[in-house]
């Protein structure tokens, strides 16, 4: 991840970080009189960006979100749950570019296959976004996991995995044209090569969605197998340190 | 319209470091959060209104009265069944849970409040400033600022161009829900090309002018810490301390309150 840091001294990043944040709040902004969980989700058309500008302009797309996202709190839901809002995006863009960059594949779709690895991409950092933000506001105790992280991950999935593929074959040959892939913009020993790609999504994959899955059985009461244990399970201590090993997990495997 | 919440007034907290008032946010959150019974909850809540009074910020609560009510119902429905106590009253609901509900109803509303205030008072660059000085490393704070001076930009051209594309004759709002989704991006495409094409030529006017070639920097903008603001943050840690000082003691929690 040195690529994160090191974007910082180039000034075509620094924009392109700018710019995902601002189109990302200003798309995120007219929905927020739509919500979902009142305060802290809405309907979201802008995970489209979330979806997409990661893939393109790798770091810069993943920061870009991460400002984006505390932006548009800034129209009436700044609150602690900005501050894991901020770290659920910087992540849902770090996990999207990284296992792009894992796959060694141009930043476009154009066979099945590719829309299959974009479709699990988009599964994995979606599911990143919604543990990170749930277990955060669970160790608050805002709201419980059970109710937030299926919420968010559905909402982070549902518009993109639509959108998504029309919008990528739309925007990479001009971005490509422009020079503007992140590949492109930042120097080659600026950003830190994938060395255990196996390893690195596995461990991406089990700290993600494991800690979604985990999580949401923790927090209902499933484990226990009881049907329908809404409200028997464990809404605070035990999610709050169970996740603790997949967010570990999730933040190694995108080291690696 | 003013799509930001900042009003521009003259009070002692417009005036104050932007630093200080970063510091009165985070114990603005930490008050309410210290907190499980709806009492205690709702003197944090007093804390914070008596701060946005002085601020002559409450009028932006006409502006946010909506999110306010929904996040109020919603919490409490969700804890009074999530929440577990020992004095059942019907199914999950227990008289804890109720508690619960309801205090945790209204330290969100209290939290979001204290964010809504900090924006009534502070305005975008004296937030990236007041970030530089703690310590953000400039280029991230100049992304910010630069992103929150874009987003106006973009929310106009944004409506700009669904005008223009419903002149044409596109109609978002017939069809399935995928149908209706894929409409949008006729919409979409322009906002993101445009806003992409405008990096190149930003960052070259960026880089014209200097940026990054100096690591020290002069801001036109400064802030002085004084003694108001020393009394103010101080006044509000040593309700912080004084606060979890009782939550340790058991003082603020619900009794029953099951975890």
């Amino acid at each position: 991840m040195r690529e994160m840091f090191t974007m910082w001294k180039n000034t075509k990043m620094v924009m392109l970080t700018a710019l995902t944040a601002a189109v990302y709040a200003a798309i995120l902004i007219p929905f927020k009189g739509i919500p979902i969980i009142p305060g802290i989700t809405e309907f979201r058309p802008a995970q489209i960006i979330a979806a997409t500008f990661p893939l393109f302009f790798g770091p810069a797309g993943a920061w870009g979100l991460a400002f984006g996202n505390l932006i548009g709190d800034f129209f009436g839901t700044l609150g602690p749950g900005s501050f894991f809002g901020f770290f659920g995006n910087l992540f849902q863009g770090i996990v999207l570019y990284k296992v792009w960059q894992a796959l060694r594949k141009e930043a476009t779709i154009k066979s099945g296959k590719d829309f299959l690895h974009y479709a699990l991409a988009l599964i994995v950092s979606s599911a990143a976004c919604a543990t990170i933000i749930a277990w955060g506001l669970e160790v608050l105790r805002m709201l419980p996991f059970a109710v937030l992280g299926s919420i968010i991950f559905l909402n982070n999935a549902a518009v993109p995995i639509i959108l998504g593929p029309p919008l990528i074959l739309l925007l990479y040959p001009r971005i490509k044209k422009w020079d503007l892939l992140w590949t492109e913009v930042m120097d080659e020993d600026d950003i830190s090569p994938v060395r255990r790609p196996a390893v690195g999504q596995t461990l991406t994959w089990a700290g993600a969605f494991g800690g979604l899955v985990v999580g949401l059985l923790i927090s209902t009461g499933a484990y226990g197998a009881k049907l329908a244990g809404f409200g028997v399970g464990s809404y605070g201590v035990g999610v709050q340190i169970g996740l603790v090993p997949f967010i570990i997990a999730l933040v190694v495997g995108c080291l690696l | 319209m003013n799509l930001y919440l900042y009003l521009d007034k003259d009070t002692p907290i417009h005036r104050m470091d932007p630093r200080a008032k970063l510091f009165v946010l985070l114990f603005s959150f930490a008050l309410p959060l210290l907190n499980q019974h709806p009492l205690w909850v709702a003197g944090a809540f007093a804390v914070i209104l008596a701060y946005g009074a002085a601020a002559r910020s409450l009028e932006n609560l006409r502006r946010i009265r909506q999110i306010l009510f929904f996040i109020f119902i919603f919490s409490t429905l969700v804890w009074t069944f999530f929440a577990k106590g020992t004095d059942v009253l019907i199914w999950r609901v227990s008289r804890q849970s109720i508690l619960y509900g309801i205090g945790t109803g209204l330290k969100l509303d209290a939290m979001i409040i204290a964010g809504m205030v900090f924006l009534s008072t502070t305005k975008n660059e004296e937030i990236s400033q007041g970030l530089i000085l703690l310590g953000l490393p400039y280029p991230m704070a100049f992304a910010f600022s630069t992103a929150l001076r874009l987003v106006p930009t973009f929310v106009g051209a944004g409506a700009t161009i669904a005008q223009a594309q419903r002149s044409r004759g596109l109609d978002i709002d017939s069809g399935s829900f995928i149908e209706r989704v894929r409409k949008y991006i006729p919409l979409l495409v322009p906002i993101f090309l445009t806003a992409i094409r405008s990096s190149d030529g930003l960052a070259m006017a960026l880089e014209g002018k200097g940026f990054g070639a100096s690591t020290k920097r002069t801001f036109y903008l400064r802030f002085k810490w004084t003694a108001r603001e020393t009394v103010v943050v101080g006044l509000f840690l040593a309700l912080v301390v004084a606060n979890t000082y009782l939550t340790l003691t058991g003082r603020t929690l619900i009794r029953g309150l099951m975890k």
